[in-house]
C-alpha cells in the first residue's frame, strides 16, 4: 500500500514537472528569440540561440528605439495607479455611504452598479468613446475618470459585500468619539476595509495595465499604452515586421508583470478568489 | 446616524456615480438608441427601426458565422479548461512536494495580457504550424484550436485556484467518515468531494463561460479574425463593423445589442443557479 | 453632570413600525439607572435615542436642560459602551482610548495624563501598545470602559456591556462597574436584559415591555412591591409562583381559595378586594415565602407533591406541580427533604401578591 502510494506520487510529481515545462515554454521561445537575429526567428524559432544567431542586446536597442515603448510604459504606469486610487478611495466611499443610507435612490444606484458588470464593452464602445471625446477625456489623465466609470461596477460590489458585515457599532463609537462622517470612514471605516481594498487594487490594476481596446479607442497611438503599443507594432507592419524588436517588446511587457506577480502573490491568489466568488 | 451621513452624498457618491454616468449609463442608453438608426456620427443618426437588427441577420453573413463560431469555441473551451482544472486542483490538493511551485507557475499566464498571449501564442504556434509550411491562417480549424490553446494555457491556472480553494474547504472529517464507512477513493470523490465544491464550480463554469464567450484581446492578436474573417468572434465581429465598414455603424450597434442580450441572459440564469444554490445551503 | 429627560418620546421606524409609544422617564443627576426588560423591549433604542444614534420620532428628550433632539451624538457629551465594545480594530489600546480625546483637540500631554489615569484605574496600563484582537474578553471590555472614562462624559451609556463575558468575570465587571460610578460620579444609563444585573447595580431600574414601561423604582420596591404580573415574575430568580383562585367573602375576612385550600387573607386588603367578590384572580408568592411545615391542620398551607429537590448548598429549590402550574420553592437546606414525596407547605400571607387576572395588574399586596 505505502509502495503503490508512493510510486504514484513520483508519478504525479512527475506528471506535473513536465506540465509546468510545457506552461513555461511559450515565454521560454519568446525570451530564446529576443536574443536572436531577426532572421533567424522566423526560420529556425525552436533553435537556442548559437554564436551565428545571438545578437545580444540587439533587438532590445532596436525595440525600444523604434517603437516608442519606454513612454508607453511609463504612460500605463501612470494610467494604471492613477486610476486604481481613484477606484478604491471614490468606490470605497461610494459603496460605504450607499450601504449605510437605506434610501430607494442608493438601492436604485446599487442596482445599476451591478447591471454595469454584465453589459459587454462593445455595447458601449462607440458612444462612449463619442461622449468622451466631446468632454476631452481621451487624454492620459483623462482616461483616468473612465477607468473610475468602468471600474465601480465590480468595486462597488465588493467594498458593499464588506460593509454589509462590518457592524455598525464601530462607526457608532466613532461618531460618539466626535468624527465626521468624512472623518469617521478616513479614520476608522477605510482602515478596516483595508483587505478588500487590496483585493480591489490588484484586480483593476491587472486589468488595466493590460487592456488594449479602451485606451485604443481613447487614446490611439499619440499616447499610446503597452498593448496598444504592441498591437499597433504588428498592425502597422503588414509583414514587413523587425520580429527581433517584437520579441523584445513582449519580453519588456511580461517582466513587471512577472516581477510584480512573483512579489504578492500571495495577495494576487487570494484576491482573484475573493473577485470571482463575490463577482 | 443615518441621518448624519446623509448630507454627505455629494461627497461620498458623486464622484463615482458621475464618471459611471458619463462613460456607461448615457452611453449605454446612447447605444439602444442608435441600434435603431442608421448613422455614422452620433448626431446624423435617422430612425429607421428595426432594420439594423434584420441587416445584421440576413445581409451579414460573417456575425451569424461569429455567433456560431463564438459558441462552439465557448463549448470547447469551457469543457477543457475546466476538466484540467479541476483534475490540477486535486493533483495539487494531495499534499505533494512543490505545490507551492507548481501553483505558482500555473497561474501566471493569467496576469499577463490578452494582446501580449495572443502574440505569444501566435509565434508558438506558427513555428510548430511552419515546420509542415503551414501558417494559423491557413485554415480557420487552426485559428479555432489556436485559441482554444491559448484560453486553456491563460484560464487553467485560475480556475485551479478557485477549485483548490473549495476542496480545502471540504471537511476532512467527512472524507475519513466515508472512509471508515468503506468507501473507495473514487467512491469519496464521487460522493463527497464533487458534490460539496459545487459552488466552485458554478463560479468556474461561469466564469469560463462569460470570458470564452467575451473574447477579444486574444482572437484580435492571434487571428485578427483571418482567414477571411472566419476566425472572428463576436465581440472581434462588432469592432469590426463599427470601425471597418462605412455606413455599417447601426448594424454594429444592433449586433452589440444582440451581444448584450445573449450575455445578459447567461448571467441572469448564473444569478438563478447560484440564487438557488445558496438556499439549499 | 447631568439629568436626563424622556417626554412622551416616541419612535417609529420607515416601515411604519412603532417600537416605543409616549415614554416618560426623569433620570436625575448621578443617578445608576438600569432599563431592563425582554429582548425587544425598545431598551437599547432609548439608549440609542438618548446617545444621538436612533432618531426620536416624537417627544422631547433633555440631557442637562438642553433639549438635544437634533444634537448630533458627538455634541451631547455623552459617552457609550457597546456590547460587542466597538474598538477600533487597527487602533492600539491606548489609540483607542485617546481618539476621542484627539477628535476634540486636548492637548497632547492632557490626553496622555487622562489616558494614564484611566489605564491605572482598570488595571489595563500594560497593555497600552496591544491592538484589540490580542486582548480576552474581559480586558476588550476594560478597554472599551476606559475609552469611555477618558472623555469626563456628564452621562455614561452602557449597552448590555456583561453580555459577552462568561460568568464569573460578569460578577467581577458588575462591581468594578458599580465602583466606577461611584468613583466618577455621573449618571450612568444601563441597559440588560438580566434581572440580576440590574437588581445588584442600579439606584433606579425602568422595567420595560413591549416599549412600555411597566415600573420605574428602586430594587427593593421592584422586589417587594410590584406592579403588575409582567414585573413580578421578571424581577427575582428563581420566578414568583402565580397560582390562579377565587375570591371569597365569609363575614368581615376575605378568602383565597384554590383547588381544596382556602387562605385567609389579612383585613387590610379589605378595601381591594370589594369589587373582587366571587371572581377569579392570580395570586403570587415568591420561592421563598413558602415554608415547609409539619403540623395536620395548618392553616394558609397546601399540599404538594415535589418531584425534584435540588440543594445548592445553603438552600433546596423544590420544584413541584399543583393544577398543571409549576411550583418552586426555596427553603434552608437544614431541612431534610427528598424528592417524589408530598410536602405540606405554609404560604407567608403578609407577603402574598394579588393580580387581576385580567389586566394583570397589583390589587394589593
Amino acid at each position: 500500500m505505502n509502495e503503490r502510494k508512493r510510486l504514484s506520487n513520483t508519478f504525479s510529481f512527475s506528471f506535473l514537472l513536465l506540465l509546468s515545462v510545457v506552461f513555461l515554454f511559450p515565454l521560454y521561445l519568446v525570451v530564446i528569440n529576443s536574443f536572436k537575429s531577426k532572421f533567424n526567428i522566423i526560420s529556425e524559432p525552436f533553435d537556442f540561440p548559437n554564436e551565428n544567431t545571438f545578437v545580444g542586446l540587439e533587438n532590445y536597442i532596436n525595440g525600444i528605439n523604434s517603437s516608442g515603448i519606454v513612454g508607453a510604459f511609463i504612460r500605463t504606469a501612470i494610467i494604471t495607479i492613477g486610476s486604481v486610487l481613484a477606484i478604491v478611495v471614490f468606490t470605497s466611499m461610494t459603496a460605504w455611504y450607499i450601504t449605510r443610507v437605506k434610501s430607494k435612490v442608493n438601492k436604485i444606484i446599487y442596482y445599476l452598479f451591478l447591471f454595469s458588470m454584465i453589459v459587454p464593452f462593445q455595447m458601449v464602445m462607440f458612444t462612449m468613446t463619442d461622449v468622451c471625446y466631446r468632454l476631452g477625456l481621451n487624454s492620459v489623465l483623462g482616461i483616468i475618470p473612465v477607468y473610475l466609470g468602468f471600474g465601480s461596477g465590480l468595486s462597488v460590489f465588493m467594498f458593499s459585500g464588506f460593509v454589509k458585515s462590518l457592524p455598525r457599532e464601530i462607526e457608532e463609537a466613532a461618531m460618539i468619539d466626535g468624527c465626521s462622517p468624512i472623518k469617521t470612514f478616513f479614520y476608522v471605516v477605510f482602515p478596516i476595509l483595508k483587505p478588500t481594498a487590496i483585493t480591489v487594487a490588484i484586480l483593476n490594476a491587472m486589468w488595466i495595465w493590460n487592456d488594449f481596446l479602451l485606451p485604443y479607442l481613447l487614446l490611439g497611438s499619440a499616447d499610446k499604452t503597452l498593448s496598444v503599443a504592441i498591437q499597433l507594432t504588428m498592425q502597422g507592419a503588414y509583414g514587413a515586421i523587425d520580429w527581433g524588436g517584437f520579441m523584445s517588446m513582449l519580453v519588456l511587457a511580461i517582466i513587471p508583470i512577472v516581477i510584480f506577480y512573483l512579489l504578492c502573490q500571495k495577495y494576487i491568489i487570494k484576491g482573484v478568489i475573493d473577485g470571482a466568488v463575490k463577482g | 446616524m443615518e441621518k448624519n451621513i446623509k448630507k454627505y452624498f455629494p461627497a461620498f457618491v458623486l464622484p463615482t456615480f458621475i464618471s459611471f454616468t458619463v462613460v456607461f449609463l448615457i452611453p449605454f442608453f446612447m447605444g439602444i438608441y442608435l441600434s435603431f438608426t442608421e448613422f455614422t456620427t452620433v448626431e446624423s443618426a435617422t430612425w429607421i427601426g428595426f432594420e439594423n437588427y434584420i441587416r445584421a441577420f440576413t445581409k451579414d453573413e460573417n456575425f451569424l458565422n461569429a455567433l456560431w463560431f463564438t459558441i462552439k469555441f465557448t463549448v470547447v473551451s469551457v469543457i477543457t479548461i475546466n476538466i484540467f482544472a479541476f483534475s490540477l486542483a486535486l493533483l495539487l490538493t494531495k499534499a505533494l512536494k512543490g505545490t507551492t511551485f507548481f501553483r505558482t507557475v500555473f497561474f501566471m499566464p493569467n496576469l499577463i495580457g490578452g494582446i501580449v498571449l495572443g502574440y505569444i501564442w501566435n509565434l508558438l504556434i506558427n513555428a510548430i504550424l511552419g515546420v509542415f509550411g503551414f501558417d494559423i491562417t491557413y485554415d480557420a480549424d487552426y485559428g479555432f484550436w489556436g485559441l482554444v490553446f491559448l484560453l486553456n494555457w491563460q484560464l487553467i491556472g485560475y480556475m485551479m485556484v478557485i477549485y483548490i480553494a473549495g476542496l480545502q474547504n471540504v471537511p476532512r472529517d467527512l472524507k475519513e467518515a466515508a472512509k471508515i464507512d468503506g468507501a473507495s477513493s473514487f467512491s469519496i470523490l464521487r460522493n463527497i468531494t464533487i458534490p460539496m465544491v459545487m459552488p466552485s464550480v458554478t463560479i468556474c463554469l461561469f466564469l469560463t463561460l462569460t470570458n470564452s464567450f467575451k473574447l477579444f484581446d486574444q482572437n484580435l492578436a492571434l487571428t485578427g479574425g483571418a482567414p477571411a474573417r472566419e476566425t472572428s468572434m463576436l465581440a472581434l465581429d462588432i469592432y469590426n463593423t463599427f470601425y471597418g465598414r462605412i455606413g455599417w455603424q447601426g448594424v454594429g450597434q444592433a449586433k452589440a445589442v444582440v451581444f448584450f442580450l445573449i450575455v445578459a441572459i447567461i448571467a441572469f440564469v448564473q444569478l438563478k443557479i447560484t440564487g438557488r444554490k445558496e438556499v439549499e445551503s | 453632570m447631568a439629568s436626563i429627560t424622556l417626554n412622551n418620546i416616541k419612535k417609529t421606524y420607515e416601515d411604519g413600525v412603532t417600537v416605543i409609544e409616549n415614554l416618560n422617564l426623569e433620570i436625575k443627576d448621578k443617578e445608576f439607572i438600569i432599563l431592563v426588560g425582554p429582548s425587544g423591549c425598545g431598551k437599547s433604542t432609548t439608549l440609542r435615542m438618548i446617545a444621538g444614534l436612533e432618531e426620536i420620532s416624537d417627544g422631547e428628550l433633555k440631557i442637562g436642560d438642553k433639549i438635544v433632539n437634533n444634537v448630533s451624538p458627538k455634541d451631547r457629551d455623552i459617552a457609550m459602551v457597546f456590547q460587542s465594545y466597538a474598538l477600533y480594530p487597527h487602533m492600539s489600546v491606548y489609540k483607542n482610548m485617546a481618539f476621542g480625546l484627539k477628535n476634540r483637540k486636548v492637548p497632547k500631554e492632557e490626553i496622555d495624563k487622562k489616558v494614564m489615569a484611566a489605564a491605572k484605574m482598570l488595571d489595563i496600563e500594560s497593555y497600552l501598545n496591544r491592538k484589540p484582537r490580542a486582548l480576552s474578553g474581559g480586558q476588550r471590555q476594560r478597554v472599551a470602559l476606559g475609552r469611555a472614562m477618558v472623555r469626563e462624559p456628564s452621562v455614561f451609556l452602557l449597552d448590555e456591556p456583561l453580555s459577552n463575558l462568561d460568568a464569573k468575570l460578569r460578577t467581577e465587571m458588575r462591581s468594578r462597574i458599580s465602583m466606577l460610578h461611584k468613583q466618577l460620579g455621573t449618571t450612568f444609563v444601563y441597559v440588560t436584559h438580566d434581572q440580576t444585573e440590574a437588581m445588584t447595580m442600579g439606584d433606579r431600574i425602568v422595567v420595560m415591555k413591549d416599549g412600555v414601561v411597566q415600573q420605574f423604582d428602586t430594587p427593593q420596591m421592584l422586589y417587594n412591591h410590584p406592579k403588575n404580573m409582567f414585573v413580578a415574575g421578571f424581577i427575582g430568580s428563581p420566578q414568583m409562583n402565580f397560582i390562579d383562585c377565587m375570591v371569597k367573602r365569609k363575614g368581615e375576612n376575605y378568602f383565597l381559595s384554590f383547588g381544596n385550600y382556602e387562605i385567609v387573607l389579612p383585613n387590610r386588603m379589605n378595601d381591594y378586594l370589594v369589587m373582587y367578590d366571587n371572581k377569579e384572580v392570580v395570586f403570587g408568592v415568591r420561592p421563598e415565602d413558602l415554608s415547609i411545615v409539619k403540623g395536620k391542620d395548618e392553616v394558609n398551607s397546601f399540599d404538594l407533591y415535589v418531584d425534584i429537590a435540588e440543594m445548592t448548598g445553603a438552600d433546596y429549590y423544590l420544584y413541584g406541580t399543583f393544577n398543571d402550574k409549576k411550583i418552586i420553592a426555596n427553603v434552608p437546606s437544614n431541612n431534610n427533604i427528598k424528592s417524589d414525596k408530598k410536602y405540606k407547605f405554609k404560604i407567608d400571607i403578609d407577603r402574598i401578591h394579588i393580580f387581576d387576572k385580567i389586566n394583570e395588574r397589583l390589587i394589593c399586596d
